[in-house]
């Protein structure tokens, strides 16, 4: 390493930390270095460490979170551990997770000007400070607007601008997309390669979401049990997927594709859909993939369900409804958040609501359970009108599952939470579930007389889901219920789904941006935009409509978009999994080298 | 019949309990925690009173009210009049005029019905209504007309504070009001505590919404009775009580991991680390701002010396 790049380079050199009071330590001989201009990743496993790491990388381990630390975080020769916070945030910024918790001031441009005032600079400094941190991450339109009317992109990006007018030279991120739409988390991941480019910062992204910070990077962490695992360049880092499984941590659908499918992509991983695309355009996997849709084409039946954009609606089952909304509007302040939805979700089903933020999907399933009421149209709970403002009486016929699980939780232990309900209405006659049985079920067994919080963040989300389910409820609403869950607890979550409908066949509708995994698990995916149903069919056909899912501020999962990518814009059905993917096109490999050979024929004669 | 003791007295307690009991429920009908959300929050717009030297606004409230104090009743009048000019110049939404007018109306309602019974004028009293025994014992003989009169000059002088204040609270960015502190060489630490509380109140109130809505889809029965089921509001304010406890705890967990964060942002952002904050704010002397630093001299200097003259001056005595 040059001493010039080591001069502006942050380093952890045999960091270890264990909180005040804690019998293990969060981080154990951890050695990291990042230099200006350079964009990491880190990840891993929830508990691993990784939030402990920003915190310690940007000094406020020791400084103002407590515990014992071994080793010392370094800037250059400049030792980071001991500084102030305000003089280690000149050389190493944070951005938390939650914008909303670090955008102290009422606008845009005060916020930015925060910092540079507290450090006392002049005028003209603080102004050209705040210009520039506003058009770099391309708020400069926004400057006067009030922090409260701003989305959650523009105030991640407004948080990372007022980070950035500190001038740090590294910017540490901790999980920045957990809250933000498809749509939005690009725009915050465009502004930090901007940063990283263009402004010789150094980023470091805490992240879960690999697949859409992968293209991205110059370098991959992955961290599990306090330590770092790996650390190499991102095709490196993944070439191997043995530690990503022995951790539990999600590789990017494209470099699990190629890895199905060596011999399309070569040795070369792709990172992105582009990368894949590039690599398998005019190959026999191209002809192969279209071989395939079409077999899947022919081989569908005239009856078979379709996406059905023109008439929303249209794909729903037979049979009377569980939950519908006839001709439903919201209007808040003047403004339509629902504009006049029909729908209907029948016994059994397991609908997904996708759409971009504001796009209505909350404030829709939110009428169910009788929060909010409809400026027009009636929603019906099993042909019953569901009556505004009667939470208590709806809660029961329909479970909703808030975002913040843990604000749903008010007992001081489990078996105490299980039983909340029951206090204020009878116990359900005929029970799928009773209390014993799902102290088991959601295994919880020998930790009854534990308080909640003492279970861990995952547990407690299990938990405010099992205390909805002993109440027997017709229908089950997850409001974003994997928002910032790591790849194995998300894959946990989905099979605990799959055995609660086994068990209790209950109908579940679930709002979520994760359109890789809980999205596509949905029987039937129903997009939103602007208030109105765009797109309503199953997942594989919903996810096909590429195009229509951008202009509605939705970014459909890696898979699709490189089939669409291949294939142009179809209108049939795309394939989702992996396994599913490579089983198709190795079946249909015959047919694509042939077509490819004669395809190099004609092109020689 | 009118004249039983026992309709008078039921009269009596309606008169008495009637108004502190149905001020909540308009302000939760009309208002709501949502409505209160939006009081404090500052509509940025671009408008002569929006751009006025912050140091003038943070004067104005404090002047206005000094003359509040001055003034006997009918000068009073003329100066709740005049605050009440500014709010046509400033048009806010009709959102935010809602929630003032109950903010307003409300103490308003709730002063001249308070003074009307217990403000005691010297003999001879004129009753509108005059409370049995049954009732007087609580210590109001009755609803008196001079104690009504007194209460609404008394709480029109606590609104011209009220309004004066409200009408800077939302044309004024909370940087504006921490930069006029400083000029007016107050601790950063005062602007910074508006600052906080001004942008993390209406936060504050979405989480108790929030949380509220969690306890009743978790099935807590938080359904309010018709007004005349009487035998089921004893069992709605047990349960309201307790609902208080239940989410406090979700509640303090939520803030003490957001006052953490935000904790350590101000300090990473440097708060504290200089005696005197710089700023990003010139603010250029307007002739609006000297129209009103003028006027607000011409007011307060004109109100001494009336005060002095004995012209509409109070009488203490």
């Amino acid at each position: 390493m040059s001493s010039a790049a080591s001069a502006g380079q942050l380093r952890a050199e045999d960091v270890s930390f264990a909180y005040l009071g804690a019998p293990t330590a969060a981080l154990r001989h951890i050695n990291l270095g990042v230099a200006p201009g350079e964009v990491v990743l880190i990840t891993g496993a929830s508990g691993c460490g990784k939030s402990t790491l920003a915190l310690a990388l940007c000094g406020l381990i020791p400084s103002r979170v407590h515990g014992e630390l071994r080793g010392r975080v370094m800037f250059g020769t400049t030792p980071l551990s001991g500084m102030k916070p305000h003089e280690a945030s000149q050389l190493v910024g944070m951005v938390f997770q939650n914008p909303n918790l670090q955008l102290i001031n009422q606008t845009v441009q005060s916020e930015v000007a925060f910092g540079p005032e507290n450090l006392a600079l002049p005028q003209p400094e603080i102004a050209a400070r705040v210009n520039w941190c506003l058009d770099v991450t391309g708020m400069s339109g926004m400057r006067m607007a009030a922090v409260v009317t701003l989305s959650g992109g523009q105030k991640q990006r407004t948080a990372i601008a007022a980070t950035l007018a500190m001038r740090p030279r590294i910017l540490v991120l901790d999980e920045p997309l957990s809250d933000l739409d498809p749509v939005g988390a690009q725009e915050v991941l465009a502004t930090l390669q901007r940063l990283a480019r263009d402004g010789r910062t150094g980023v470091v992204i805490i992240e879960h979401r690999v697949d859409e910070v992968a293209p991205w990077a110059d370098r991959v962490v992955l961290m599990d049990g306090g330590r770092v695992v790996l650390d190499r360049p991102p095709r490196a880092a993944w070439a191997e997927p043995g530690p990503w499984r022995a951790t539990g941590v999600g590789i990017p659908d494209v470099v699990r594709l190629a890895h199905a499918v060596p011999e399309a992509f070569g040795s070369r991983l792709p990172l992105s859909v582009a990368d894949a695309a590039a690599a398998v355009k005019g190959t026999w996997f191209e002809t192969a993939l279209a071989a395939a849709a079409a077999a899947r084409r022919d081989a569908a039946a005239p009856s078979a369900s379709h996406v059905n954009a023109a008439a929303p609606g249209a794909a729903a089952a037979a049979g009377p409804p569980v939950l519908s909304w006839d001709g439903v509007s919201v209007e808040f302040d003047g403004m339509r958040a629902v504009d006049d939805v029909t729908l209907s979700v029948h016994e059994g089903e397991w609908v997904a609501l996708i759409g971009a933020n504001g796009s209505g999907k909350s404030t829709l399933t939110g009428l169910t359970v009788g929060l909010g009421k409809p400026s027009s149209g009636v929603v019906r709970f099993r042909g019953r009108a569901v009556r505004p403002g009667k939470v208590f009486d709806h809660a029961a016929q329909v479970a909703l599952l808030l975002q913040a699980a843990d604000d749903m939780l008010f007992e001081t232990t489990v078996r105490k939470e299980l039983e909340f309900g029951f206090r204020f209405r009878a116990r359900p006659k005929n029970p799928v579930l009773d209390v014993a049985e799902a102290v088991e079920f959601f295994g919880f067994t020998g930790r009854e007389q534990d308080s909640p919080w003492e279970l861990s963040q995952g547990g407690r989300q299990r938990l405010a889901l099992a205390a909805l389910l002993v109440g027997a409820p017709g229908v089950l609403v997850l409001d974003e219920p994997t928002t910032g869950q790591d790849a194995e607890h998300m894959r946990a979550f989905l099979r605990l789904l799959d055995r609660v409908r086994a068990r209790t066949g209950i109908t579940i509708v679930t709002v979520t941006h994760d359109i890789r995994g809980l999205a596509s698990r949905a029987a039937r995916v129903i997009l939103l935009g602007e208030g109105q149903v765009r797109a309503d069919g199953p997942a594989n056909q919903v996810f096909a409509m590429t195009g229509d899912l951008i202009r509605w501020g939705v970014l459909a999962p890696p898979l699709a978009r490189l089939q669409s990518e291949l294939l142009g814009p179809t209108g049939g059905d795309v394939l989702l999994e992996v396994d599913e993917l490579a089983s198709a096109v190795l079946a249909h490999r015959s047919d694509g080298a042939r077509a490819t050979a004669a395809g190099a024929g004609v092109l020689r004669s | 019949m009118m004249n039983s003791l026992l309709v008078q007295t039921i009269i009596a307690y309606l008169l008495i309990f009637a108004v502190p009991m149905l001020l909540p429920v308009v302000f939760l009908k009309v208002v709501g925690l949502s409505g209160l959300r939006t009081l404090v929050t500052y509509e940025a717009r671009d408008t002569p009173l929006h751009k006025l030297d912050p140091r003038l606004k943070v004067l104005y409230p404090v002047g206005m009210g000094i003359l509040s104090i001055l003034f006997t009743w009918k000068f009073m009048l003329i100066v709740f009049g005049l605050t009440l000019l500014p709010w046509f110049w400033l048009r806010p939404s009709p959102a935010k005029i809602k929630v003032l007018m109950v903010m307003i109306i409300g103490p308003a309602i709730a002063g001249f019905w308070g003074q009307g019974m217990y403000y005691l004028p010297p003999p001879p009293i004129h009753f509108l209504y005059k409370f049995p025994w049954t009732m007087a014992w609580l210590g109001s003989p009755g609803i008196t007309t001079y104690g009504m009169i007194f209460g609404l000059q008394q709480t029109s002088r606590v609104l011209v504070t009220v309004s004066t204040s409200m009408l800077i609270l939302i044309s004024t960015d909370v940087g504006d009001f921490t930069w006029a502190f400083e000029r007016f060489r107050a601790p950063p630490q005062v602007g910074f505590a508006l600052t906080a509380a001004l942008r993390f109140l209406p936060e504050m109130i979405s989480r108790t919404t929030l949380v509220l809505r969690a306890v009743e889809l978790r099935g807590y029965d938080m359904s309010r009775p018709r007004w005349h089921q009487f035998n089921r509001w004893p069992d709605y304010a047990r349960r309201l009580s307790r609902c208080v406890v239940l989410v406090t705890v979700p509640l303090l967990i939520g803030t003490l991991r957001g006052t953490t964060t935000m904790a350590m942002v101000a300090d990473a952002r440097g708060f504290g680390a200089a005696k005197r904050r710089g700023s990003l704010r010139v603010h250029k002397t307007t002739a609006v701002d000297i129209w009103g630093y003028a006027i607000l001299a011409v007011l307060v200097v004109g109100a001494l010396v009336l005060n002095h003259l004995g012209i509409g001056a109070r009488y203490y005595g």
